[in-house]
């Protein structure tokens, strides 16, 4: 057995930055908020009423926020039209940027026919300006709560959100050369923390607006969803360290020297327990709760991203990431925060969204 | 009496280029019977480390500083009976057969020509880095000036030109060999023929079919090398951008 030290070498920096994990975040919570959005919304459940309206902000916000993340990763984003002039369609980015505008084009048309009966009311009330009201009339186009219209439009979202979550996963699992990205399991794992992260969102909302009737509604999904992220965990780690998945142990093994990833996976590991002790014996829990679902989502993406770029293909060395405060990286993370609250205030402006959305 | 001279020296200017080239063009047998397929065979015995292949490349590409389309890493590898010794593995890319960084290219941008170098459309490429993520080579990255994919293309315009890769030129010890893998008479394949199919490629187990061969090479420098990294000696380019 030979002993082999890496004299000189080189490493390739991260070529899917910060603002990768961002879009897949956003995108992924955006999606799990719209089926949180469902039962409320076009099923019509009472329990659900107020707590899918506020899913339904958590996945519009999200949902317009995910592509600007995108386009920035692009370095010029008017390169996005390469996309549609000279699609590739053996690669499952290229199909993701048709799913992109399906879903979020289906998602602005259901969210527009579910919001209609109140834009209509809003261009009645007393007190606003002439203008305004102008405007919700025109948004409002009648203000009829057509049923058959918000299902319809909602069947739309609902296909290009699951061919979002599909083609996020997939894209990842595909690439062999990444050992830690190399499994099934990913997509189901981004699909899982996708809805957990959207509960935990739309339990923020929940907080913010003072709705805290529906916690313990929120808490049980986000039980299931922390029993079910342990559970892809597990099975990740049973699968590498049995060698039925060669991925798994090729990714466990280039992990072995370094006690950073340990600390880490124990640290998503403890986190994720928490939140499922939480959201199991404190049904009435929903901040503290919700933070840490929305943790969980954002560090495994981050974990799968950063930390995989990081993982040697050639050689022997680590290339950690480190965030510094450029564009590229930390600016680009409170950038696109920046941009998420800014649309949250102006739908929370424009819209009420602590009303129950039985129309 | 100027302008008598003037015909002349034009004449001679332009048939320098047919010239030079014409004196190239037996050093990679351009004209052959069969179709060119481009490869290179690294005897890693004769490779010192002197990383002039480093640098040439970067001079004729013109690369951004701290970014490489070949490198030549060095190792120190200790046997089980305590003898130590240096072996060095320049690396570049592999211009595979079955290249995965063609299919995940979301907009067609890599491509594989029929001589078989593998090169990136710039006017296509959008810079979604997703090849840099599919290469198992790590011979891929975004360059910083671009914002495009960028790698080794085995200097593609200079063997349109007749010439040598620009690494393989500059070659100290003469450890790499470009040249036709379809032409017998060329000193690549002879090369190969003569070492009887004691060649290697680096990560075999991709199932890539590189045409980066190896002479030499240690099957635990091939791929991901189990054992610590001097990192404290090794070059680390500044983030970009940071």
């Amino acid at each position: 057995m030979n002993t082999t030290v890496e004299v000189l070498g080189l490493t390739r920096e991260a070529a899917w930055l910060p603002w990768a994990v961002q879009y897949f975040f956003l995108v992924g919570i955006s999606t799990g908020a719209f089926f949180l959005s469902l039962p409320g919304l076009v099923w019509r459940s009472a329990s659900w009423a107020g707590v899918s309206r506020r899913a339904l902000l958590a996945a519009l916000v999200c949902g317009l926020t995910a592509p600007v993340a995108l386009l920035a990763d692009l370095h010029q984003p008017g390169r996005f039209l390469n996309f549609y002039l000279h699609p590739n369609l053996q690669s499952w980015m290229a199909w993701g940027s048709f799913f992109i505008p399906l879903y979020v084009g289906g998602l602005l048309l259901y969210a527009w026919l579910c919001m209609r009966p109140q834009l209509a009311r809003l261009a009645g009330q007393d007190g606003i300006g002439a203008r305004t009201a102008a405007i919700y009339r025109v948004l409002a186009y009648g203000g009829h709560d057509n049923r058959v219209a918000v299902g319809v439009a909602a069947v739309i979202a609902a296909l290009g959100a699951l061919l979002i979550l599909v083609y996020t996963g997939m894209e990842v699992m595909v690439v062999e050369a990444r050992p830690l990205w190399n499994t099934p399991l990913v997509p189901l794992l981004f699909a899982v923390t996708a809805f957990a992260g959207a509960a935990g969102l739309t339990g923020l909302f929940e907080a913010a607006t003072g709705h805290r009737g529906a916690a313990p509604l929120l808490n049980r999904c986000l039980a299931r969803s922390q029993w079910a992220v342990l559970g892809l965990l597990a099975l990740w780690w049973a699968s590498g360290l049995t060698g039925v998945s060669s991925s798994a142990a090729q990714a466990l093994d280039s992990m072995n020297g370094s006690p950073g990833w340990w600390l880490t996976g124990a640290w998503l590991a403890g986190t994720t327990l928490l939140a499922l002790w939480l959201s199991s014996r404190r049904s009435q829990s929903l901040v503290l709760v919700s933070l840490l679902a929305l943790h969980g989502a954002w560090l495994l993406r981050w974990i799968v991203f950063m930390g995989g770029q990081g993982l040697p293909k050639m050689g022997a060395a680590f290339r950690g990431y480190a965030l510094t405060v450029t564009p590229d990286s930390l600016l680009g993370i409170v950038g696109t925060a920046g941009l998420f609250l800014t649309v949250y205030i102006v739908l929370t402006s424009f819209l009420s969204w602590e009303e129950p959305a039985a129309a | 009496m100027k302008a008598e001279l003037q015909p002349s020296r034009r004449i001679f200017l332009s048939l320098l280029p047919a010239v030079t080239a014409g004196l190239a063009a037996p050093a990679v047998s351009a004209a052959p019977k069969q179709a060119a397929h481009w490869g290179m065979l690294i005897d890693t015995r004769r490779c010192i480390g002197c990383q002039a292949c480093t640098m040439a490349c970067s001079m004729e590409n013109a690369l951004p500083e701290g970014q490489f389309r070949t490198t030549a890493a060095t190792y120190c590898v200790t046997t089980s009976e305590g003898r130590s010794g240096v072996a060095m593995v320049p690396r570049l890319c592999n211009h595979c057969e079955d290249a995965p960084c063609i299919p995940v290219c979301p907009v067609g941008a890599t491509y594989k020509r029929e001589d078989g170098i593998v090169l990136v459309d710039a006017e296509r490429c959008v810079g979604c880095a997703y090849c840099t993520q599919a290469c198992p080579y790590e011979a891929r990255f975004i360059n910083h000036d671009t914002g495009k994919a960028d790698k080794c293309t085995f200097c593609s315009h200079r063997v349109d030109a007749g010439l040598l890769p620009a690494c393989v030129e500059t070659c100290v010890g003469g450890s790499r060999v470009f040249g036709d893998l379809n032409d017998p008479a060329s000193e690549i394949s002879k090369r190969l023929l003569a070492a009887e199919g004691k060649t290697s490629v680096l990560k075999k187990e991709a199932g890539t079919k590189p045409n980066v061969f190896y002479i030499g090479l240690d099957k635990e420098l091939s791929g991901r090398v189990a054992g610590p990294s001097a990192a404290e000696m090794m070059w680390r380019p500044a983030q970009h951008g940071a």
